[in-house]
């Protein structure tokens, strides 16, 4: 069993509960056996109905008892569980935005949402359904071993030698199974996929002229999938088959040895007829435990991710009150670091020294660190090592919400809610006017794409509703931006998928919003360079160079190198 | 279409394959009722004390038998109903093939994407489910449940009538009410869930927005109190299981008691012998318990309607068929053309998507296409490809009209922004664009996309998966594999649709390069967002809400056009 199950808060007392009530279960489980055997054996002996109608009455009520035990154990469970994965969904969204975009984009978003929904749902199950069997494995067989042993010695001799055998025979064949499904794992794997492979590809294979007669390999591949996945179920069912085989051979051989007690007038029926009521229920525990055993695995697993998720380091959000910026504030980097790890490229050794408003390029070969450089502005990310400062005052991070505030961001692919257009513009301030956000709307060249939607600023954008292009989603973003009022403005790749048309109408826009703001843009469009008040060229992390466009082509080093690259013909 | 056809279809065809499960069903109950039964019996007779355990020999014999032949069946029962299974997953798989395959190039079909497909996918599978835990097992507890009221009817009737009534709570009510009830909850729940996802997939994707409006708390509040509601209502349906369990006990005991005592009642009258109360008693348990199950995998069928809804929704869109062409373009390959005469097309009356073009492309003119989103440019490849058919004028390749050839991936190639690497080997993965290459023909495709070095420092070369090349492909390799197939595939016109969106420009023009210099003596019709490369191309021309609204050299347009230096600017600013 897991041993993590025992870390979770509050375990303690609910295992105490439902040992207690499983210890009621139990002695009622018997109970009811022994009533029931009484009643046969009285009838058997000749007396009426009417003189059983006493055991009868205490078999159901032993039976009503049982099953309101079993019913109160999966109650107090459910709670249980409900309330660990309350627990664990509250501290698993704080983790993800502290986390932030950078893992999310490296985990994929559909994964994270994966984990968040279905990892806890399936945890919380796993918990639940724990729980009660690991109870009922752990004291029920034992107690009807002890009943029995005290009814017939042999029997319980049989029941107690067939049990480890049978847990030995589940093991090996589940060893067996595995061994065969790993060996066979990547064919299989192939082959199951192969079906979802070919309808993704569709069109592909369309394109290729392929789609009509691929039909004969679907069903051909289908054919091998049928035969693989039996030939490993043969095995697999084995040991479901060593479960009952065991199970049914047991109960025989107890009745067998029962039945010749009783010839030899060893034994009486009531106790011989109990043994072998409660001989199944002896098995039950085990046969559960084996069942579910494919959610068992993936909620245990699915815990354990999210543990790992709750355990990762984040750096601590300071609420440092960073001075607000204005015309003459000025923003200083000192040797600042960060470390490459999953998710970023490594930088070095930053310096920058801004004062007031000032458009900054970013610019380098692919992987210099371009992202990472606006993330780390962004407080998306943590330094190594470094000294950041604005207006001489220290500043411990980046992440500071009193930093956060004052930054609008425009990535390449502005992400556009599912949400109405008015409340996509006002997303950072849900209460400005429609008017307001109608001026914005006009700010950013979108009134054309408004007029000609059914129900214009209230109609419904993002996945699942109306579609946008990749300029108007910019065009989104810019009125987002320009509704914020905030005075410094990150922009990751604006452009460089836009239709050039497009892209040339948008960046007039921009660069008329760029006005007394501090801009960082990091880019590998050309263009933009010669509007930047200062370059900063990056290469491996670093900045290798600096100054605007004129200085920098005069210096013909790396920067000159990268135009000429890029401007030469193809 | 019949509404039922995705599940009774296949009953029918392989009905001889279900009776035989349903038959190794019923004996797995009924061997392990035998086994109650005889041992019931055995120790029933053995207090009788006979003169020889020879007299209980026969119930011995019994006992064993029903233990290992339960096992047995049980075993063989799970192998044939999964063989089954396999058997029906592959029909549905053709069958679904067969209908997604025409919708592939259906603009308006929500099909098209791969994920909708990937997902009709898991629903196949998830019917299947539907075989093996409600139909069958239900099947068999019907055909049980007939077999013990018939066999109590012939001891007698009343008690068969309060028999079948009793197990009929099982079997019938119980499942009727657990349907009844859990279907507008678990509707709701499913409801909830897929609100909770929705939702938290849009603040995910955009969490960097919710990071700087530092807002978050608010979600997180939002978030938590839907989560509640999907709690209450699980809360409600463990507390109605609960409730049918503990009803449905009621109803076994009750049962048991009652033929106990209708047993005592029978040997008193000397009808039977006392030795079988236990034997009916214990048996009688075991069957009962067979039942239990029923209810919980009735109250799934709700979940395969969703499934089956889907897989008609397919099915409705399914184009109607067209006529398969036959022509092949009579001039030889080295010389095919394009022709555009007035060429319109749009889904009504009312939008045009695509007005009048009129445009002529010998072989091998390399033409380059830009427009915004929207203005035509995809509607216009499909036209060439015979996958639309044009509202008025025409569109000829070589004197044909598209749709008539006979296989139009033998004369145009495309090349699309993400083209599909399929979960196999990278030589089988090229050798698409020709089935029959051989590993030369391949390889020496691969050098001319030079990829030869990349390949060769695969694990396995050109036999290693593309799923554990996946991840060291950027995308530029990606698209030069794609190009190998094209170039395989070696048709006289290629398509490239905006092949190099989202790489970084030095990756761009070179892969540019490599385009232009393999695909040299092929009529290119490219489809690009901006200027780079355009050089190269004979003929520039742009595209605005469906109509030509500059075209001409590069040289030409440079000369001649303010609009298209500024433009050309934007992607050459220093020169």
């Amino acid at each position: 069993m897991d041993k993590a199950l025992f870390k979770v808060k509050g375990i303690r007392a609910v295992l105490a509960k439902l040992a207690a009530l499983t210890v009621i279960q139990a002695s009622m489980i018997m109970t009811q056996a022994f009533y029931l055997a009484a009643a046969i054996s009285s009838l058997f002996g000749g007396d009426s109905f009417h003189r059983t109608a006493r055991e009868l009455a205490i078999f159901f009520l032993a039976l009503t008892i049982r099953q309101g035990a079993a019913v109160w154990k999966k109650h107090i469970a459910f709670h249980f569980a409900a309330y660990a994965s309350e627990t664990l969904h509250a501290a698993l969204l704080e983790k993800l935005f502290r986390l932030g975009p950078r893992f999310v984009k490296k985990e994929g978003s559909g994964q994270t949402v994966t984990l968040v929904i279905e990892g806890i749902t399936k945890y919380r199950h796993y918990l639940e359904l724990s729980l009660v069997k690991l109870l009922n494995m752990a004291l029920i067989p034992m107690a009807i071993m002890i009943f029995i042993l005290s009814l017939n010695a042999r029997s319980a001799v049989i029941l107690t030698l067939a049990l480890p055998l049978l847990v030995i025979f589940m093991i090996l064949l589940g060893l067996a199974a595995k061994t065969k499904a790993d060996r066979q794992y990547e064919s299989y794997h192939l082959l199951s996929n192969h079906f979802v492979d070919s309808l993704r590809g569709l069109e592909t294979l369309k394109y290729l002229g392929l789609a009509k007669s691929h039909v004969n390999k679907i069903a051909y591949v289908s054919e091998q999938y049928r035969k693989a996945t039996l030939a490993s179920l043969k095995i697999a069912f084995l040991s479901s088959f060593a479960l009952d085989f065991f199970t049914m051979l047991s109960i025989a051989t107890v009745a067998v040895f029962l039945g010749l007690d009783l010839i030899n007038g060893d034994m009486y029926l009531h106790p011989a007829l109990t043994i072998l009521i409660l001989a199944p229920e002896f098995f039950v525990p085990i046969r559960e435990l084996g069942s579910d055993y494919h959610a068992t695995l993936d909620g245990r697993n699915a815990g354990k991710k999210i543990m790992e998720l709750l355990e990762r380091e984040t750096f601590q959000e300071l609420d440092t009150l960073v001075p607000v910026w204005d015309s003459s504030t000025n923003f200083t980097i000192k040797g600042l670091s960060v470390q490459y790890d999953d998710y970023a490229t490594a930088l070095e050794d930053i310096e920058l020294n801004v004062t007031g408003a000032k458009t900054i390029g970013i610019i380098g070969a692919s992987g210099a660190g371009k992202s990472t450089l606006i993330d780390v502005l962004s407080g998306f990310l943590k330094q190594e090592s470094g000294n950041i400062q604005i207006n001489q005052q220290r500043v411990e991070t980046l992440a500071a919400k009193s930093w956060q505030r004052q930054l609008s961001y425009i990535p390449q692919h502005p992400y556009i809610f599912h949400d109405t257009v008015l409340n996509n513009i006002r997303f950072y301030h849900p209460d400005a006017q429609a008017n307001e956000v109608y001026e914005a709307a006009r700010y950013a060249g979108l009134l054309d794409v408004i007029e000609s939607l059914p129900e214009g600023l209230a109609t419904m954008i993002g996945d699942g509703g109306r579609h946008l292009s990749g300029g108007q989603e910019q065009r989104i973003a810019l009125a987002r931006s320009f509704l914020g009022k905030r005075s410094i403005i990150m922009l990751d790749e604006p452009t460089a998928h836009l239709d050039i048309e497009t892209e040339l109408e948008l960046k007039e826009k921009m660069l008329d919003f760029f006005k007394g703001k501090l801009v960082f843009l990091a880019t590998h469009r050309l263009h933009w360079m010669r509007d930047m008040d200062e370059i900063i060229v990056l290469e491996h992390g670093r900045i290798v160079e600096s100054g605007d466009h004129e200085q920098l082509l005069a210096n013909k080093s790396v920067y000159y190198q990268l135009v000429k690259a890029q401007e030469g013909e193809v | 279409m019949d509404r039922e056809n995705w599940i009774i279809a296949y009953i029918c065809q392989y009905s001889r394959f279900f009776v035989l499960s349903i038959i190794l069903g019923t004996l797995t109950i009924l061997l392990g009722t035998g086994l109650m039964f005889t041992s019931g019996y055995l120790i029933s007779k053995a207090a009788t004390r006979p003169e020889s355990i020879l007299m209980v020999y026969v119930p011995i014999v019994g006992v064993r038998t029903f233990g290992i032949g339960r096992a047995v069946f049980s075993y063989v029962e799970k192998l044939s109903g999964h063989s089954l299974v396999l058997k029906i997953l592959s029909q549905m798989r053709i069958r679904l093939y067969k209908v997604a395959e025409p919708q592939a190039f259906l603009h308006r079909s929500r099909f098209r994407t791969g994920e909708m497909l990937g997902l009709l996918a898991s629903d196949i599978e998830h019917l299947l489910d539907f075989y093996l835990k409600t139909f069958l097992p239900s099947v068999v507890s019907i055909f049980v449940y007939a077999g013990l009221i018939i066999w109590m009817g012939w001891f007698s009737i009343p008690f068969a009538i309060i028999g079948a009534m009793m197990i009929g709570l099982l079997l019938f009510v119980g499942p009727l009410f657990s349907l009844l009830y859990m279907k507008a909850r678990n509707e709701r729940l499913k409801r909830l869930k897929n609100g909770l996802y929705d939702k938290l997939t849009d603040t995910v994707m955009g969490i960097s927005d919710w990071i700087f409006s530092g807002k978050y708390f608010l979600f997180t509040e939002e978030y938590q109190k839907q989560e509640q509601e999907s709690y209450k209502l699980e809360r409600q349906k463990l507390a109605f299981t609960n409730g049918r369990d503990v009803l449905n006990q009621f109803v076994l005991g009750g049962m048991v008691i009652l033929t106990v005592a209708w047993a005592g009642k029978l040997t008193a009258e000397g009808r039977i012998a006392p030795v079988l109360i236990a034997a009916l008693g214990l048996s009688l348990l075991t069957v009962l318990e067979s039942f239990l199950p029923i209810a919980g995998g009735v109250s799934e069928l709700p979940a395969y309607q969703d499934s089956l809804r889907r897989l008609e929704a397919i099915e409705r869109e399914k184009p109607p068929e067209k006529e398969v062409g036959t022509e092949k373009p009579s001039a030889q390959q080295q010389s095919i053309s394009i022709e555009m005469e007035r060429l319109s097309f749009g889904y009504s009356p009312g939008e045009q998507l695509l007005n009048e073009i009129t445009l002529s492309i010998n072989q091998g003119e390399k033409v380059a296409i830009l427009g915004r989103s929207g203005s035509g440019k995809s509607t216009l490849l499909h036209l060439i490809l015979g996958s639309l058919s044009p509202s008025s004028g025409e569109v000829k390749i070589s004197g044909l009209h598209p749709c008539r050839i006979e296989s139009i991936a033998n004369w145009v190639g495309v090349l699309n922004q993400k083209p599909y690497l399929f979960n196999t080997t990278v030589i089988n993965n090229i050798r698409l664009g020709k089935p029959d290459a051989t590993i030369e023909e391949v390889q020496e495709v691969g050098r001319m996309v030079d990829l030869d070095e990349i390949i060769a420092n695969l694990p396995n070369g050109y036999e290693t998966l593309m799923e554990e090349t996946g991840q060291r492909f950027s995308g530029g390799e990606r698209q030069r594999i794609a190009l190998a197939r094209i170039l395989l595939q070696d048709t006289p016109i290629v398509i490239l649709d905006e092949p190099t969106v989202g790489l970084d420009p030095l990756t761009e023009k070179r892969l540019l390069a490599t385009m232009l210099k393999t695909l040299s003596g092929k009529t290119i019709l490219w489809v690009t967002h901006h200027l780079a490369g355009v050089e190269k191309m004979d003929k520039v021309l742009f595209l605005e809400r469906g109509t030509i609204t500059m075209q001409g050299s590069h040289h030409n347009l440079l000369e001649t056009e303010e609009r298209y230096r500024r433009l050309y600017k934007l992607d050459r600013p220093f020169s």
